[in-house]
């Protein structure tokens, strides 16, 4: 439990962190792009669509340049070429509106034509369209950085308890693939742990709403069920990591029998051997108060999935023109006790008569 | 030096191979042939009945010698037709062919309808209803009653309640001191959630039961007892009782979660029986009121109710004439072993017959508190030893 919370804990920080920076960054944003608040930077009164679009794919593509983690480059680049791709065809619109706004001013000439491919001009004009302003893209750029690393360290303390069973998990893999039986439990242990101390606490998370009841019980059936199934693999293990030692021990009496000398004469023979000393063993076991354990463990690990379940059942064929469970039960309850008091009263007759 | 495989008898392993395909095709005839599996064949006449439980008396065989009816009343758990299960090894019948006036108890196949019925309602109303029947149809003031396993732990806990309608008591293989961990059945019960269980479930499946009778031998049960089928299988006859066998083992009523619910909690649980603490209905039980005679049988090898839970008995009654019987066999085999054909149900009938008068014994006065009978391999009188 404690570990849950430490793990709820660590990661509803994180997230606290995320929506702290996607608010200032929202907020500078919104100050870059839109000159809106106190420090909107040089083209912070009038600004058209262009503008917008511009401060936006350079902030961004700025960004992108101090993405230089190794993980991140693939997404840099992608992004980059995008970005770079949509750039060409505002930029080639932008170069051709003059022309346009004239054409449709009916000012076309040669002279005004003149006028723009004046190199100062041009470069004057370029300016107020493109706007740039190199602090606001700074700061655009190092909250962009900020955000995507705390996203990224929000999304790493989510995956931690994974990628730490995972780890655990390879480390016993090898032995696994050697045949040490007791290494599958341990990955399946590990495994489940993490299961049961993240997402594993969602199975127990109250419901609203209309379907409240049904979610509730569907979750906790499924809950349940995931408890069954792990507890069913311990039991299993149990049950066979003993067949193993049986049959070990089947071979070394085997072995012996075969180094004194002795041939073993037929099947019967062998068979005997093989159930006398399997049964021996699994004797063994059975009288351990842990494998007693381990079986009302199971058995009651069992009966809850199917309780739940069959609530869950009743609740969606409610609807349904028959009779459900729990109304059976009450009749039932109802006859017996019906049939208890006819009973009583028939010998208190009997009684009377005699 | 040899090699591993010159270890093995090759030529012998290929005979046995052929042997075996053999008796396969031969027992494929056999079981082709059978169409029916009869158990329980001793003649008998339904003369109580009440929801599901039918009380059956049998047909005597020949003179009736001991006047005192017995009320053979069987475990819960299968069917009381073990006792007759192939004519030759039949308990009844035996009895029957020694003068004995038998009536049993068939508690029927419980549904869901019988959820809610207690240890109250089987032993002060079912069990009460059929002796107060015998005791009217025989015009006795008591009968004797002979309870087997679960039976006969309820004949126990129905002899203290109601001494005074019986005349004696035989219990076989029954359980009463549940705080032995000598059985399996006896430790997996200690941390059984039998609340959840019932709640489940309301009538515990028979298949439920068997699948954990089954696991306490896995070997023998699942694998050494069909390998050795082939054994049998080309001898009709033979096959034919191994099949009557596994159909009694498979023929598992449903438990009524209520009664078995207590029978768990209390019993295994807490051992209420011994404590003197088990309430059933209104009734507290005490043992100790057991004043009747009392022929306790266990058997030496049983591993379904260990020795440590049903000797304990003799010193928990209240009665004088108790006498200690142990069968050298195992749980099943006091039913159906040839032991228990020539030495058991003589020496039960013995029993009888020496406490069927009026008044003392028969054939002797000198009862002591305490007596240990053992099965005689002669099949004589059964020897009587005083043992303290």
């Amino acid at each position: 439990m404690e570990n849950n919370n430490n793990f709820f804990d660590a990661w509803l920080k994180s997230q606290e962190l995320i929506i702290e920076h996607l608010a200032e960054s929202t907020k500078n944003f919104q100050r870059t792009f839109c000159g809106l608040g106190g420090n909107g930077g040089k083209n912070s009164g009038g600004v058209d669509f262009r503008d917008v679009y511009t401060s936006w794919t350079t902030a961004v593509l700025n960004a992108l340049r101090e993405m230089d983690s190794p993980d991140m480059r693939l997404l840099k680049e992608t992004l980059s070429k995008a970005l770079g791709g949509s750039n060409a065809y505002m930029k080639l619109y932008e170069i051709w509106l003059p022309l346009f706004k004239a054409i449709q001013a009916k000012t076309f000439s040669p002279e005004a034509y003149k006028d723009l491919s004046t190199q100062a001009k041009y470069k004057k004009m370029l300016d107020q369209v493109f706007g740039f302003d190199p602090d606001a893209i700074a700061e655009v750029s190092a909250q962009a950085t900020r955000f995507i690393d705390t996203f990224a360290c929000s999304a790493q303390q989510f995956m931690r308890p994974w990628v730490e069973a995972s780890e655990k998990s390879l480390k016993t893999f090898p032995q696994f693939l050697k045949g040490h039986p007791e290494s599958f439990m341990t990955i399946f242990h590990t495994m489940f742990n993490a299961f049961d101390g993240t997402v594993g606490r969602i199975f127990h998370v109250p419901q609203v709403g209309k379907d409240r009841e049904k979610v509730e019980l569907l979750l906790r059936s499924l809950d349940d069920l995931s408890v069954y199934l792990a507890i069913s693999t311990e039991y299993q293990h149990m049950i066979y990591i003993t067949g193993l030692a049986a049959f070990e021990k089947v071979i070394a009496t085997l072995a012996e029998k075969i180094g004194g000398g002795e041939e073993i004469k037929g099947f019967d023979e062998f068979f005997d051997l093989w159930v006398d000393v399997g049964e021996r063993t699994y004797q063994a076991l059975f009288q351990t108060e842990d494998f007693s354990k381990m079986q009302g463990k199971l058995l009651e690990a069992s009966v809850n999935a199917r309780t739940r379940f069959f609530k869950l059942m009743e609740l969606y064929l409610y609807d349904f023109p028959i009779a459900l469970r729990s109304e059976m039960d009450d009749l039932y309850k109802t006859i017996y006790e019906l049939k208890k008091k006819v009973n009583g009263l028939e010998k208190q007759l009997k009684g009377v008569s005699a | 030096m040899n090699l591993s495989y010159d270890t093995f008898d090759m030529k012998h392993m290929v005979r046995d191979l052929g042997e075996m395909s053999t008796k396969l095709i031969k027992g494929a005839t056999n079981l082709a042939g059978i169409d029916k599996i009869d158990v329980g064949t001793a003649p008998k006449e339904l003369v109580y009945a009440e929801d599901k439980l039918k009380l059956y008396h049998y047909k005597p065989e020949g003179k009736v010698t001991c006047r005192v009816p017995v009320l053979i009343v069987y475990a819960m758990v299968n069917r009381q037709y073990m006792l007759d299960l192939q004519p030759d090894r039949s308990i009844v019948r035996n009895l029957l062919q020694h003068g004995l006036d038998l009536y049993i108890i068939d508690w029927g196949y419980p549904t869901k309808a019988d959820m809610y019925m207690t240890m109250d309602d089987y032993i002060n109303g079912y069990l009460n209803n059929c002796v107060d029947f015998i005791r009217d149809a025989s015009k006795k003031e008591k009968i004797n009653i002979m309870g087997i396993c679960q039976g006969g732990t309820f004949s126990g806990i129905y002899s203290a309640l109601y001494p005074e309608k019986v005349k004696n008591l035989v219990t076989l293989v029954a359980p009463f001191d549940f705080s032995t961990n000598d059985g399996l059945l006896f430790r997996w019960s200690k941390h059984m959630n039998v609340d959840a269980l019932v709640d489940t479930y309301r009538v515990i499946p028979g298949d439920l039961m068997n699948a954990g009778f089954l696991m306490m031998m896995p070997f023998n049960l699942n694998i050494r007892k069909y390998v050795e089928m082939l054994d049998v299988v080309e001898d009709r006859d033979k096959l034919l009782n191994f099949l009557r066998m596994e159909k009694w083992i498979f023929d598992s009523p449903g438990q009524t979660g209520e009664c078995l619910r207590q029978f768990i909690k209390d019993c295994y649980q807490g051992n209420k029986l011994v404590k003197g603490e088990l309430k059933v209905g209104d009734k507290v039980v005490d043992l100790k009121d057991i004043t009747m005679p009392l022929l306790n049988i266990y058997a030496s090898a049983d591993h379904l109710v260990p020795p440590a839970a049903t000797r304990p008995l003799n010193d928990l009654v209240g009665t004088a004439d108790k006498t200690l019987y142990e069968f050298k066999g195992g749980h099943i085999g006091v039913f159906v072993g040839s032991k228990s054909q020539k030495e058991l149900s003589p020496a039960i009938s013995a029993w009888l017959h020496e406490r069927d008068s009026d008044g003392q014994l028969k054939e002797t006065a000198e009862v002591k508190d305490s007596r240990t009978m053992h099965a005689n391999p002669e099949g004589k009188k059964p020897r009587k030893k005083t043992t303290e």
